[in-house]
């Protein structure tokens, strides 16, 4: 009698959680292993993160201003992908969101009753122009969204610290690469903390209720789980794409409008902060889940926080992105291997 | 005439980056596996080959250190991908992450400082000679002419002219009839993918050794996601992958010229050019040439993984 791993197509809900958690901390078991080897004391450092990060009011609010941006850049990829598809050109979206924002924030006075939601809406439309060739690319063309929503990034990023440096500098002089200060902000709710957290899970919560409750969600369900089907029930494919890829673009543009009216005041080179990547992070953790990517935000915010405790101890900031891959490829593996079930060999005609 | 001596050389040198992460990706999607770390293989092998000549002068050893890391990682993506058939583009993702924030935070001692040892430039009796042409080709490293010529050729001549080449597109065509005809799948797709893996490592060793000359954090730059889009806009062919990297290199040498010779457009704008180039690229084909759809079409099982046991 023998054992072999068979293959099962569905995964009950709890053996792809344990999964998910054990893939994680085999991930930061791995990341403690090599801070041990370099030297540092993994216990210590682990135990000075979660203290600073949840230990004090203050550092919970840090940790909310973490969490807002990438709720949202963790919805727009979470959006795209219920329909099949990978934005991960949210940096560049959120980059470009920031920038329309700019444009008409310098232009607004501190007490304008219009300069808030007029940013919001200008913030939206950049992210969603900013995807709307890859959009069509993809809807009308078949052109594989992936490397055209990526290869953006580095476009927005140039044009963004070509004009904070250049037309837009701050041109009283003091700073060197950002814009002057924007004169509207978000409404404070604590010390550092604004109404963009609140506002980025209304729209968490926004996102979840209209695919999950609304005949546009369906078809874009459908759609994503089978566009063959969908087509032949009478599903408008290629206009739910476009829709759903757009709206994701205006999420990640959100993301970058709040960022700036609320925790950055200035357009500066770096304002993205690698949120858009983490994001496709955060849906991963989520599993598409629009809810879960509140969940899936505040562990990519507590990795970030631990990113800051680890440059106090001379660690770059870019092993976080290490430690985020490490942990999306165990993620990866680990959402495969729970299909697996061990189960015995029987013999046929003895 | 300096003037095109220095956009073709600058182009033959940006290009060989590309083309040489290009064969390695065109390696991996023709047995069917879509690797999306390029640029993070490329940033590891952009460190490994600084790192190496900073303790041996020798170019060459550091370029075979950035081939063998970037054979290390491939073995890692592939075993995930092919051995696990764990999701293809998060493990693409989740390498271009971890090989960037690992090189950025081993790579801090390293930023800013000239390579240590180059790839010296070898002049070839009376063809260097020629005006113009001389000094752009035949003034060069001698890893260029590998590039260019006997690796793209030798890739071709194994795809499309032997039975082994022709194995090897059936797995990446239709794994389960490729299987069923006795073919090994899994070693196939395994070892192919770990050896353009190692090339995506080797382009990266090649952008810090002969083309920056130096290392910084970011100095990949999306070279490796460039190189990915090539080998769509090439049909997935070694030869012409080779033919769009070189076009690259010169939209990318256009881009430094203007910005040496003061041309009057901003150099964020110049510096664009590479990546909305290969947007433009990748999508004006399929809209202009509805008919050559066949010529572009990837490998049929792309992106599939291989489960025997759930054909």
């Amino acid at each position: 009698m023998s054992w072999r791993f068979q293959r099962v197509p569905t995964v009950p809900a709890g053996a792809a959680l344990a999964g998910r958690v054990g893939a994680i901390l085999a991930a930061l078991a791995c990341v403690a292993a090599v801070l041990s080897l370099a030297g540092l004391a993994p216990a210590r450092l682990g135990a000075e993160v979660i203290g600073s990060a949840f230990g004090s009011v203050a550092g919970l609010e840090d940790l909310g201003l973490l969490v807002t941006p990438l709720i949202l850049t963790g919805i727009a990829v979470a959006l795209t992908q219920r329909i099949g598809l990978w934005n991960i050109g949210g940096e560049g979206q959120f980059n470009a969101g920031a920038l329309a924002a700019t444009a008409v924030g310098l232009h607004a006075g501190g007490d304008d009753a219009w300069a808030l939601p007029l940013m919001t809406l200008a913030g939206a439309a950049g992210g969603a122009a900013w995807i709307l060739v890859p959009t069509l690319a993809r809807a009308f063309a078949g052109v594989s969204e992936l490397i055209t929503t990526l290869l953006l990034n580095f476009v927005a990023a140039l044009l963004v610290a070509w004009l904070c440096t250049g037309p837009w500098r701050d041109p009283s002089g003091r700073a060197l690469a950002t814009t002057a200060r924007i004169p509207a902000e978000l409404p404070p709710l604590g010390d550092t903390l604004h109404w963009g957290l609140p506002a980025a899970i209304a729209v968490a919560i926004l996102a979840a209720g209209l695919l999950a409750f609304t005949r546009f969600g369906y078809e874009v369900r459908v759609a994503g789980a089978n566009p063959g089907a969908a087509l032949y029930a009478g599903i408008p494919v290629r206009a739910r794409i476009v829709a759903v890829m757009l709206l994701s673009g205006a999420v990640a543009g959100l993301a970058g409008t709040i960022e700036l009216a609320g925790t950055v005041h200035r357009l500066q080179g770096g304002i993205s902060n690698n949120y858009g990547y983490l994001g496709i992070m955060v849906a991963v953790l989520a599993r598409g889940s629009c809810l879960g990517v509140i969940a899936g935000a505040v562990l990519m915010a507590a990795l970030l926080n631990a990113g800051i405790v680890l440059q106090t101890q001379g660690v770059n900031t870019s092993t976080v992105l290490a430690i985020t891959g490490l942990i999306l490829l165990f993620t990866a593996v680990g959402d495969e291997i729970v299909h697996y079930r061990p189960v015995r060999r029987t013999r046929i005609l003895g | 005439m300096d003037l095109i001596t220095g956009i073709l050389s600058t182009a033959l040198l940006a290009g060989g980056v590309l083309a040489l992460a290009a064969l390695g990706e065109v390696l991996a999607e023709r047995v069917g596996v879509v690797n999306l770390g390029v640029e993070g293989l490329m940033s590891l092998g952009a460190l490994t080959g600084i790192a190496t000549v900073a303790a041996v002068p020798s170019p060459a050893l550091g370029f075979a250190a950035a081939l063998g890391v970037g054979f290390a990682f491939g073995c890692v993506f592939a075993a995930a991908t092919v051995l696990l058939r764990a999701n293809q583009v998060l493990c693409g993702l989740a390498l271009t992450l971890l090989g960037s924030g690992l090189a950025a935070t081993l790579g801090r001692s390293y930023a800013g400082a000239p390579a240590a040892a180059v790839f010296p430039q070898v002049a070839v009796p009376g063809l260097a000679d020629i005006p113009v042409l001389g000094p752009a080709l035949f003034s060069q490293n001698v890893l260029l002419y590998a590039i260019y010529i006997a690796l793209p050729v030798g890739l071709h001549l194994l795809l499309f002219r032997t039975r082994h080449g022709l194995n090897l597109r059936a797995v990446g065509e239709s794994p389960a009839a490729a299987d069923a005809a006795g073919i090994p799948v899994a070693a196939i797709r395994f070892w192919y993918v770990a050896l353009g893996s190692s090339l995506a490592g080797g382009a990266g060793a090649y952008l810090t050794l002969a083309f920056v000359p130096s290392w910084s954090e970011g100095v990949v730059a999306g070279r490796g996601w460039i190189a990915v889009a090539l080998v769509i806009f090439a049909g997935f062919r070694p030869l012409t992958a080779v033919a769009a990297a070189l076009l690259f290199g010169v939209i990318t040498a256009l881009g430094f010229v203007g910005q040496a010779r003061g041309w009057p457009v901003a150099p964020a704008i110049l510096s664009m050019l590479p990546y909305l180039g290969t947007v433009a690229f990748i999508i004006l084909p399929v809209v202009a040439w509805r008919r050559l759809r066949g010529w572009f079409a990837a490998p049929a099982a792309l992106g599939l993984p291989y489960h025997r046991d759930v054909r």
